[in-house]
């Protein structure tokens, strides 16, 4: 019995499936390596495994995080071995260990997701303009977002899930900001929605919907540190 | 190669449709292929990638080093009003290249409702949609699968069709391509139709004359080429065991409406169901044997990562070795997690106690099919199935701890009176009564669906007027009037739908005009009921001056030409005409496989044996 966590990738390839579509591309891909997986008792087995945060349709990610339960022991390096042949385009395993004892799930633990948002260069990007869209939305207290979902319309504060501010920077293909979101138990912000109140409510340059948003890290913070899940004890 | 703006996948529903990039899917370079070809589906890409036929076609086309195949889907609502806004033309999903691009398009007919579909992608290709209008520049635009057993209301539209399995048919298909291709293309598209009409099952319309009596009737189909034969016969595979297999199919991203493995336990059914046109088109019946279906399985599991296994097949609780399958792969496959189903039961408690084993212990519903609901009508139908066998089938279903039923019915078949629509309604309450005297309480859930016959080519009941809508929804009245129980849900088809079935599955060559103005209209997605425009096919038979009446509702003399009977299934058109006498006399027909020959004339005809594995090998 062994539980092992990985940092895997959600590439360009595969950027427009959903979290559920790419938790069972993992599944598929454990079982073609004919990995050891534990699965759940009951009359629909499922295996046991657990993500760290879902990610949104559309966004790409440089290190998610999945611990998987083995049935039986196995050693660090066959899970790698075995794994990297079975796995789609557009995931890559980049490490992985063997977690020792019982911890808290990842689920419960990470609490920080940081984010690059790239806005394609157009006919209405303006470097200025954008730098003061941005100072001006980081330089306010708070700024009020209306979360639409089935269950209704809610209201949030969108700077109180912001652990920095936001930075911008010229990159060749685009517009780069980088946000820095806090995951809390009772919600958090889509890095799309932060970007729709930019360019919707601060006049930031751009077209929400065209951008290209990435997932450069999960954390595990305590307001001063930063660690990966696999570096957490 | 196509690139589709990040702007437009973020705004349409489930953009993985367009994106590819699946688990075992075939990425060729075009340079390093003699022919390239495109499966394209008229429908949604869930439901094509669903498609075992296509599966099948894409690993024996791909398992060519010179051929090259890919993928194409009807783009969904929104995403074609994207692509039509940003002219983004329809392309693969592997290579993404347009359309336009290959050297043919080949369609499968799984559904006479998506015809619109097929004229739909094409013009989103940017390829015109009449084959008179196509030149040697455009692909070649082939179709195939179950619909193309009356290729009539497609042949302004489709260059050539190939009839029955296609598994030979398709490699020949590709050789010819690539040949003509090579020689520069010599004569152009007649040249390479020449060619492809050579080629057995294949069926260029083009290469024929139809004309009509006065009274609208079809008066003769002749061939106006030396290429063409009068009758072109459909293609079949004679030794599954040996044909070829897919073990490596796509693995989609998207939950799809078969995400499985489809094992194909075997091909054709002689249960000899007078309705039912799968049940002529496929025969006879061929079997796999039991320990290549194991080796498959096990190479399916092995590439695919699927957690489940379906045996599929017309009838998979008919395969001779069924029992001893079954046992086999659940016991190899249980420790990998994968499990097995059969989606077709049969109704006896022979079945039920299969139905235990694979389901081990969760219980969803059960589906039977008595299809109708006196015993006087089942024999009409020739669907051999007693009152008995289904309480005895239900009854042993509610001993072991099923409490959900869904039966499917069909109303508006031959001779049906109410007294028969009635019947589906006692039959419903008598299920509910077993289960309380099974069990000894009440709880039984029972689903009652029921959908109106469409009568096909190719089948006895080909010469049958289908009942008019008002008739259809009369009696979908009456069934809902004596359907009140809270424990009984019931679901119908909307009749409008099945009439436009009717016009198409025994239209003619005329009928495509219909289908041009339909689907220029607007109509597409006809299959799907938020789509369906009723509207649109009334003003577009109303603006061709055609009369759908004259299609679907019209009992036909047994004289008459019919304009399918150039297409042959290998069935004799005499055997259809007895069994229609039969059913109407209310006489049963015995399944060929283990009883007596009805003299098909499938079997001589075709020079093909039933392969039956249980019948004393």
């Amino acid at each position: 019995m062994a539980r092992f966590r990985l940092e895997i990738t959600k590439g360009e390839e595969i950027r427009y499936i959903s979290h559920l579509d790419y938790a069972r591309a993992i599944e598929r891909a454990l079982r073609r390596a004919k990995l050891p997986v534990a699965y759940s008792e009951g009359f629909n087995p499922h295996m046991k495994m657990a993500f760290a945060s879902a990610l949104s349709v559309g966004v790409t990610s440089d290190a998610e995080y999945l611990d998987v339960d083995m049935a039986e022991d196995l050693a660090e390096e066959a899970l790698a071995s075995r794994l990297k042949p079975q796995l789609p385009a557009g995931i890559v395993l980049n490490r992985s260990r063997i977690i020792v004892g019982r911890p808290a799930a990842l689920m419960a633990v990470v609490n920080l997701a940081t984010y690059r948002i790239t806005l394609p260069y157009g006919a209405e990007t303006s470097a200025d303009g954008a730098a003061a869209a941005v100072r001006r939305f980081n330089e306010v207290a708070s700024v009020s977002y209306v979360k639409e979902s089935p269950k209704g319309r809610r209201e949030i504060d969108v700077k109180q899930y912001l652990a920095e501010p936001v930075e911008l920077r010229q990159a060749p293909d685009g517009l780069e900001l980088a946000a820095a979101i806090r995951i809390t138990p009772t919600g958090s912000i889509k890095p799309v929605e932060v970007l729709s109140v930019l360019t919707g409510d601060f006049g930031l340059p751009g077209r929400a919907d065209g951008a290209r948003i990435n997932r450069t890290g999960l954390f595990v913070s305590d307001g001063e540190r930063r660690l990966t899940p696999l570096e957490v004890e | 190669m196509i690139q589709i703006d990040p702007a437009i996948l973020s705004r349409v529903t489930k953009p993985a449709r367009y994106t590819g990039q699946e688990w075992n899917s075939i990425v060729k370079a075009p340079e390093s292929v003699e022919a390239s070809f495109v499966l394209a589906f008229p429908d949604v890409y869930e439901v094509g990638l669903s498609n075992l036929g296509f599966k099948i076609l894409y690993h024996i086309l791909n398992s060519r080093s010179g051929v090259a195949v890919e993928r194409a889907y009807a783009p969904w609502v929104d995403m074609e009003a994207e692509m039509r806004r940003a002219a983004v033309p329809l392309c693969t999903v592997e290579s993404f290249r347009p359309l336009a691009e290959f050297d043919a398009i080949g369609f499968t007919l799984q559904y006479e409702m998506s015809y619109t579909n097929i004229l739909n992608m094409l013009d989103l290709a940017g390829i015109p949609v009449l084959a008179a209008e196509r030149g040697d520049e455009h692909p070649l635009i082939m179709a195939g699968g179950p619909c193309a057993f009356n290729a009539e209301p497609l042949a302004d539209f489709v260059d050539f069709f190939i009839l029955g399995e296609a598994e030979e048919a398709i490699v020949d298909v590709a050789e010819a391509v690539a040949a003509w291709k090579k020689a520069g293309k010599p004569r152009g598209k007649t040249g390479i139709l020449e060619k492809v009409a050579a080629i057995g099952g294949v069926y260029v319309p083009a290469f024929y004359d139809v004309a009509y009596h006065g009274d609208g009737t079809v008066k003769a189909v002749a061939p106006n080429h030396a290429a063409a034969r009068p009758t072109v016969t459909k293609r079949i595979v004679k030794d599954l065991d040996e044909a070829p297999f897919p073990t490596e199919p796509v693995v989609p991203y998207l939950d799809i409406v078969h995400d499985r493995i489809m094992l194909e336990l075997f091909r054709g059914c002689t249960r000899g169901c007078r309705f039912c046109q799968a049940g002529v088109i496929y025969r006879p019946v061929r079997e796999r044997r039991p320990e290549t279906l194991l080796k498959l399985a096990q190479e399916l599991v092995d590439s695919t990562g699927y957690s489940e296994m379906s045996l599929t097949s017309l009838s998979s609780a008919d395969y001779s070795c069924l029992h001893d399958t079954v046992r086999q792969l659940i016991d190899r496959f249980k420790d990998q997690g994968v499990s097995v189903s059969l989606p077709s039961l049969r109704i006896d408690s022979f079945s039920i106690q299969l139905a235990q084993e694979v389901q081990q212990v969760r219980k969803s519903g059960l589906t039977f099919a008595p299809e109708a609901g006196t015993q006087r009508l089942r024999d009409v139908i020739n669907k051999g199935v007693t009152e008995r066998d289904l309480e005895e089938a239900v009854g042993a279903a509610f001993k072991a701890g099923w409490s959900t039923v869904k039966l499917y019915f069909m109303i508006g078949l031959p001779t049906e009176t109410d007294e028969d629509v009635a019947g589906i309604a006692k039959l419903a309450y008598k299920v509910l009564d077993l289960y309380k005297s099974v069990t000894g309480r009440r709880g039984a859930k029972v689903t009652v669906s029921v959908s109106s016959f469409v009568p096909k080519p190719h089948t006895s009941f080909q010469w049958y007027g289908q009942n008019s809508i008002e008739e259809l929804e009369r009696k979908q009245r009456l069934l809902k009037s004596l359907l009140r129980d809270r424990s009984i849900s019931f679901s119908w088809h909307d009749a409008p739908v099945s009439f436009l079935e009717a016009v198409f599955a025994r239209g003619d060559r005329k009928v495509g005009k219909a289908l041009l103005a339909a689907w220029r209209r607007g109509a597409r997605f006809d299959g799907w009921s938020e789509h369906f425009r009723y509207d649109f096919w009334l003003e577009a038979f109303a603006e061709t001056g055609i009369d759908p009446h004259f299609y679907a509702g019209r009992e036909r003399a047994a004289t008459e030409l019919l304009p399918w009977d150039h297409l042959s299934a290998g069935v004799d058109k005499t055997f259809l005409a007895r069994e229609y006498q039969r059913a109407l006399a209310g006489d049963s027909t015995a399944d060929c496989r283990r009883d007596q020959c009805s003299a098909c004339g499938v079997c001589q005809g075709l020079g093909v044996n039933v392969v039956d594995w249980g019948a004393g090998a």
